[in-house]
């Protein structure tokens, strides 16, 4: 979340400063306004929301009658309302595609004639450094403002919600301070050719999620069935060093080394290995630092060629050179290795999963409960938790077993003297393994007298409950608590 | 066994101001009180060979029995030049460390010249002040040069961090006298008798008039310890215990709701209680004193945590514990040992870094200097190593885990740069446990090195005729005498318990 509210605060931010904006109306028919209601959900309160926000981006009209935004600007929405601009005329939106990890999301009016007289957009044209393009803002009487950009890159960067990289535009453009500033268009020649998703105005650069992306997400939800964009499920390393190319025994150029290949990956069903040097990928070459050459881009990441360019389902070709054997390898492109996890990243819009047990809660480990902990969660948060989170791969978590934790302890006279306890794994209940929320609340839904023995992965190990007190007491607790459920599962 | 607080900081003066008054009526501390004045050396562990900075400070300490004087161990840590000057005599004498306990955060100096005794009488120890008395503090704190006297109410009792072993909590009693830099060492009396050393307190913007000093029965102890010629240091029980105040915790482990007992959580592998205890027991006494729920025993009719038993004895002495097991009665004894399993948390003084330098990487073992040093820039992984270290035993395997501190440029690491602060796993297919492992690994394999790091690394590759030619090379360009310092000075590491027959 907290990349989001920086992101908010660049976009609105800009200073009216030497904008070279120029005025029309007559491309008025390809923007509306997106307002919407934010309320994330509180990790460490998982049966409430914060208290809730507003937000205001630039869509863009499609000419299928759909409007491209951010995800960032619905991420975690209660309400998505689109107003026409130059007029008071609002409709409500309902969601039809998200990606959190490409930043994008697609909308629908409500009413259907909403949209009607709005000719849309296309996409452009793929842009490459050194193009120019304009960033378009709306006034607030629904003049269009066009702001004059530069594309000053191309190549896989940082997305707010993911550790790996996509293709990204950087641009520099000064763009003047104005409301609606959330989501803006990258346009050229009245074409769409990105979306705004950052924008620094002390060095008036920003970034833009890229027309490749825009059309890789747009082709995956014309049919109903999202299935997001595929990854290979591989660590990697730069083959610069000319000892570390012949101990792997390495052509003479070429190719990276692969340090980790997750077994249910792309990579890993294609049956490549860890030390494993991948040399081509669907018949582009790779070189040392693990760029192709792209025929726009240029040299360009790995990333952007098994990400961007395959949808899930693509068939997938590798050239690895394995103990000095070249050999060839085939297999299917999927996002497995990103999708089956023991603690998945980043979770928009679903309530954390929670079960409170006679003052014990316990939730389930994920990557959004850990950034709740704030910028420096990974040295704040518990550091098994971050240990499970960071780590899952190497330490070979099942990844159809959740990490059930105590996140907290609501003192009362049934917990006395277990109060000061927090993040600790839960491992079984009354000898019984635990592998998800369900699990548990079954073992101590069955119990209804006698002891719940809870066994932990760390110090103290054990806790006990009386089972017939933890019935008789949750309306209790939950009142003096003021929490509504005792579960969300 | 807890972390440092890291708000406490010691008591040392770096700068010397001007004039100050005087109370003539204490004349027996006055006579005793010395002033301390240190030049001391500080390692970089940034760069292990180097002799490190120089720097000066003034402490304070004072003249016991046997031509003794006290002062704090971090008063003379690192001290290379040592003089000691009383307020009866303007001459300052050149001194000596004799004893250091830095867990405790005490030291013994002494003065060859007998010239410098000429009108002391020695202090004597008193025992632990009554809460609400009054003590005076003696030293020699910011604000000018000559002997201070601040009064102070006894505030509490009780453990607390000894922040400057940096992992160590003993008893400690708090003092609402103004006490500041320089007060260090210096004597708490109480009708003519030393109550305390002053030696910690909180910074101004923290807290105010909190003050602490080193109560008797610690000072005694380390008196006690240094008999034999040398310093040994604290032991410890090695677990770690839960209070038993749950009630159906109670009844799970059948004790009756009588507030007695707490119940052994965790024990860890080569401490004290290794192979004794069990996780789960319950203890019930401690040398015969009843263990209450909540972990406190009664000694001398105040209530103190269950380890004040502990923390009197010295190695090999024997603890009876009176232990509730799988619902039956058993007594216990243990023979009290070190825990150098928790070594890895202490700040290390006196003993030079340690090091390998090879093809310009410099390895270094893991410790919390090391960590100071590393802090902002350590990654996910080598934190924690550090953090997870005696939780999660890893001593047991690894007694001391290398790391790859830095990596010194020149052209023949120059694609290697990126792997500094990595945790080295095994070097030429060796399993590397401790630092001594490093150079006999690097000599074995073919005509490469391999060096392989914990998680999904690239290997570190180097040829051994390229590393060869370098050294003398990169030695020159940074100033480096010595290859290596391995040698382990006053300090002793886990053992581990992996299998020392392994096949590489």
């Amino acid at each position: 979340m907290t990349a989001f509210l920086r992101l908010l605060l660049w976009l609105s931010l800009g200073v009216g400063l030497g904008a070279q904006a120029a005025t029309s109306t007559d491309l008025r028919g390809s923007l509306v306004r997106v307002r919407t209601s934010i309320q994330p959900f509180d990790q460490f309160r998982p049966w409430q929301k914060k208290s809730p926000f507003g937000l205001s981006g630039t869509g863009v009209v499609l000419p299928e009658g759909r409007v491209l935004v951010t995800a960032s600007l619905v991420a975690n929405r209660t309400e998505v309302g689109l107003e026409k601009p130059g007029s008071a005329e609002k409709c409500s939106a309902e969601l039809e595609a998200i990606d959190y990890e490409a930043n994008l999301a697609l909308l629908k009016p409500t009413d259907p004639e909403f949209l009607k007289g709005f000719a849309g957009v296309g996409l452009g044209p793929h842009l490459k450094a050194g193009d120019t393009a304009e960033v378009w803002q709306l006034e607030r009487n629904g003049e269009m403002l066009r702001n004059q950009a530069e594309i000053l890159s191309a190549g896989v960067g940082r997305y707010p919600s993911d550790e790996a990289g996509f293709l990204v535009y950087g641009v520099r453009v000064s763009l003047p301070k104005r409301d609606d500033s959330y989501t803006l268009p990258l346009m050229r020649n009245g074409m769409l050719s990105g979306m705004m998703m950052a924008y620094d105005r002390d060095s008036q650069e920003g970034t833009a999620i890229p027309v490749p992306m825009i059309e890789h997400f747009l082709k995956d939800s014309a049919d109903g069935k999202y299935a997001g964009f595929p990854t290979l499920g591989v660590s990697w390393s730069t083959l610069r060093d000319p000892n570390l190319r012949e101990e792997v025994k390495a052509p003479l150029t070429g190719g990276i080394l692969l340090t980790r290949v997750n077994p249910i990956g792309t990579a890993g069903r294609a049956g490549l290995k860890e030390g494993d040097v991948l040399l081509s990928v669907d018949g582009f070459k790779l070189d040392e630092d693990g760029n192709y050459r792209d025929s726009l881009y240029g040299p360009t990441s790995i990333g952007n060629l098994v990400r961007t360019r395959p949808h899930v389902g693509s068939s997938a070709k590798f050239k690895i050179s394995r103990n000095g054997n070249e050999m060839e390898l085939t297999g299917v492109y999927d996002r497995r290795a990103r999708d089956e996890v023991a603690v998945p990243t980043l979770q928009f819009d679903v309530a954390p999963r929670y079960l409170i047990l006679g003052g014990l809660v316990f939730q389930e480990l994920t990557g959004t409960y850990l950034q709740e902990w704030g910028d420096k969660w990974s040295e704040r948060a518990p550091q098994r938790l971050v240990q499970l989170f960071s780590f899952q791969q190497e330490m070979k978590l099942d990844p159809k077993k959740k990490i059930v934790f105590l996140s907290q302890v609501l003192p009362s006279s049934m917990t006395a003297g277990y109060q000061h306890l927090s993040g600790l794994v839960l491992t079984r209940c009354n000898g019984q393994a635990v592998g998800s929320l369900e699990d548990l609340a079954s073992i101590a839904d069955a119990v209804s007298a006698g002891d719940l023995v809870f066994e932990f992965m760390d110090d103290p190990g054990k806790l006990v409950l009386d089972a017939s007190e933890v019935k008789s007491s949750g309306d209790q607790l939950g009142k003096s608590y003021g929490i509504p459920a005792l579960r969300k599962l | 066994m807890s972390l440092g607080r890291k708000v406490l900081s010691v008591w040392l003066l770096g700068g010397l101001l001007g004039g100050c008054g005087q109370d003539g009526q204490l004349t027996e501390a006055k006579k005793n009180v010395v002033m301390v004045e240190v030049t001391s050396q500080t390692w970089d562990y940034r760069l292990p060979w180097n002799p490190g900075t120089v720097s000066s400070a003034r402490g304070a300490g004072f003249v016991i029995s046997g031509k003794r004087i006290l002062t704090n161990a971090h008063v003379i840590s690192g001290a290379r030049y040592i003089t000691v000057q009383r307020e009866a005599d303007p001459r300052k004498y050149p001194a000596k460390v004799k004893f250091v306990a830095h867990d405790c955060d005490l030291a013994m100096v002494e003065v060859e010249d007998k010239e410098f005794f000429k009108g002391t009488t020695a202090l004597s120890l008193g025992d632990i002040p009554q809460l609400e008395s009054v003590v005076s503090v003696y030293g020699f704190p910011i604000g000018g040069d000559r002997l201070s006297v601040t009064r102070g109410v006894v505030s509490r009792i009780d453990y607390n961090a000894y922040t400057h072993s940096g992992r160590e909590s003993h008893l400690a009693i708090q003092i609402d006298a103004a006490i500041n830099p320089g007060n260090s060492g210096g004597p708490v009396i109480q009708a003519d008798k030393v109550v305390g050393v002053a030696f910690q307190g909180f910074r101004g913007d923290v807290a105010q008039n909190v003050g602490y000093m080193i109560p008797t029965p610690v000072i005694r102890r380390f008196l006690q310890d240094v008999k034999d010629g040398t310093y040994d240091h604290y032991v410890d029980i090695a677990i770690r215990w839960m209070t038993l105040e749950n009630p159906a915790m109670r009844k799970y482990l059948g004790r009756p709701n009588d507030g007695l007992g707490v119940v052994v959580t965790d024990i860890f592998s080569e401490g004290s209680s290794d192979g004794i205890l069990q996780k789960g027991d319950v203890l019930l006494s401690i040398d015969g004193h009843p263990i209450e729920s909540d972990g406190s025993v009664r000694l001398q009719g105040q209530p103190v945590q269950l380890e004040e038993i502990v923390e009197r004895k010295f190695a090999g002495d024997p603890v009876a514990l009176e232990v509730w097991r799988k619902h039956k009665l058993e007594k216990a004894t243990l023979k009290l040992r070190p825990a150098e399993m928790f070594s890895m948390y202490e700040v290390l003084y006196e003993p030079p870094p340690r090091y390998v330098l090879y093809g310009g990487l410099v390895f270094q073992p893991l410790t919390t200097n090391l960590m100071g040093v590393l802090a902002g820039s350590a990654d996910l992984r080598l934190r924690q190593t550090y953090s997870l270290f005696g939780q999660d035993q890893i001593y047991r395997e690894t007694p001391e885990p290398v790391i790859l501190a830095s990596v010194l440029p020149d052209p023949l690491n120059v694609y290697l740069r990126g792997l500094a602060g990595q945790v080295v796993r095994e070097i030429n297919g060796t399993r590397i446990r401790t630092l001594a492992d490093v150079e006999p690994a690097l000599r074995e394999g073919g005509e490469r090195t391999v060096i392989r790091f914990e998680g999904d690394q690239r290997p570190a590759v180097l040829k051994k005729a390229e590393v060869d030619q370098a050294m003398p090379r990169i030695m020159a360009q940074y100033g480096i005498s010595d290859a290596s310092r391995t040698e382990v000075i006053g300090r002793r590491l886990a053992k581990g318990s992996y299998s020392r027959t392994e096949t590489k």
